[in-house]
């Protein structure tokens, strides 16, 4: 196999790697950049334990070839945790009772983001068809569901 | 993962030069979606594609344009872009419907419909809501442009008649007029993150209160996609009604019988079809599911 050379942004920091030109982005990202956050669920796209932010779209990074992503910007659930401490929907996944295993949440947590950061006051079937591709074993969805409402709505009265 | 090479192409005349040579081993690359399944389904000791052609920096094969009376949609136009595409919706409700099933949110924001036509599966949704549309589809390679209607590409599941050295570059349909009512109707095991155990779309066009024009298309139901003649001649110089559309389904599912013969799943499916054509039909003339 010919190396690839990829020019890849990655929460914000650029990278310039030698890589192999069948190397999935989740194995560059949980491998070679050591940002084990998202997991491997299935390596179909079929539970979306591996979302990651492409452009800040919601992407299965087990189904996207590390070289697709050529001077892009990858964002990761390390890229959207704050230095010291959470982000309101971590924050509020935890006082919701939206964690119990916690494998499916960092990609749970970065698909809210997704849709947050796209349409700030979402319908909560605006919120289920946003989670759809994240399968969730544990909680039953509801208390993932009122965790980003309560980040919406508290958004919505700061204003 | 099985080794391959990745060349990423700027420009389409780069991507055809490329496939005129090395099409036969020659994996194209767009959403991925279909393709990282299928990659890493083979095996180490089974020959893969030498090369994966990664094809979305490609400009011109996104976009979606109308003249006023057709519609173009480019191969590498994601599902996200036409489910909520201002002139899908307004012209073409039912693909707009059908391409917002396809697998989940991760999935239609790089998923194109390139390639689920191109991927061929049965259970593919876009296609049934094109082929109602009367779609035809572009192929280009250093030969030239190639034109078909997309109902007659299909050669059997999982694939197209595709050439090696050839690339759909983009689809076309008729706006739909006025006086059309459509519909797509997508059954899988859940609501969403599912393939179509069947699909159906259908399109109506109406002149003084009667159907004059009738087109029925079903996913996962026949060998190849296509449109259902003797359940569609059925509409015609009639008024919608529950007894009507209930005769078109069972038409459907006599056709699939008659195409597919009775196999394991026609016990399910031949209710299950006449069913979900009944429901379209009604959810498109709005006489609710």
């Amino acid at each position: 196999m010919k190396k690839f050379i990829l020019h890849i942004t990655v929460n914000g920091d650029s990278h310039v790697l030698r890589i192999d030109p069948n190397l999935r982005l989740i194995d560059l990202l949980r491998d070679q950049l050591r940002l084990t956050g998202t997991k491997e669920g299935c390596g179909i796209g079929e539970c979306g334990a591996c979302t990651v932010l492409l452009d800040g779209q919601a992407v299965n990074s087990c189904l996207v070839l590390a070289g697709q992503c050529e001077g892009r910007e990858i964002t990761t659930i390390e890229g959207i945790t704050p230095e010291n401490g959470l982000n309101p929907l971590q924050k509020a996944f935890i006082e919701h009772g939206a964690v119990q295993c916690g494998f499916c949440t960092p990609g749970m947590i970065l698909s809210a983001q997704a849709l947050i950061d796209h349409n700030p006051d979402p319908t909560e079937a605006e919120i289920r068809t946003a989670i759809s591709g994240n399968l969730c074993r544990c909680t039953g969805y509801m208390q993932i569901i009122e965790a980003v409402q309560a980040v919406v709505n508290g958004a919505k009265n700061k204003l | 993962m099985i080794p391959f090479n990745l060349v990423r192409v700027e420009s389409l005349k780069e991507a055809l030069d490329f496939l005129s040579l090395n099409g036969k081993d020659t994996k194209i690359i767009a959403g991925g979606t279909d393709l990282m399944v299928e990659l890493r389904d083979i095996a180490p000791n089974e020959k893969g594609p030498d090369t994966v052609l990664d094809i979305t920096p490609v400009k011109g094969l996104k976009g979606i344009e109308d003249n006023g009376e057709t519609i173009t949609i480019g191969a590498l136009t994601t599902h996200h872009e036409i489910k909520t595409s201002p002139i899908i919706l307004q012209f073409a409700r039912l693909l707009a419907e059908a391409c917002s099933t396809i697998g989940a949110t991760q999935h239609r924001n790089i998923a194109t419909i390139g390639g689920n036509i191109i991927n061929g599966s049965p259970a593919a949704d876009s296609v049934p809501a094109l082929i109602a549309l009367n779609a035809e589809v572009v192929f280009q390679s250093t030969a030239g442009k190639r034109i078909s209607f997309l109902k007659d590409i299909y050669i059997k599941p999982y694939r197209t008649d595709i050439q090696p050295n050839e690339i759909l570059t983009s689809i076309r349909f008729p706006r739909l007029p006025e006086n059309a009512r459509s519909a797509y109707i997508k059954l899988g095991r859940r609501n969403a993150l599912a393939i179509s155990r069947m699909n159906v779309a259908v399109v109506l066009i109406f002149q003084e209160g009667k159907i004059i024009e009738a087109r029925i298309s079903p996913g996962s139901t026949t060998p190849t996609p296509d449109r259902i003649t003797p359940a569609e001649k059925i509409l015609i110089d009639r008024e919608p009604s529950e007894k009507l559309f209930q005769e078109a389904g069972a038409a459907v599912s006599e056709e699939m019988i008659r195409l597919s013969g009775r196999r394991w799943s026609t016990p399910y499916k031949e209710p299950v079809i006449a069913a979900l054509t009944a429901r379209a039909l009604r959810k498109a003339v709005g006489m609710g599911l």
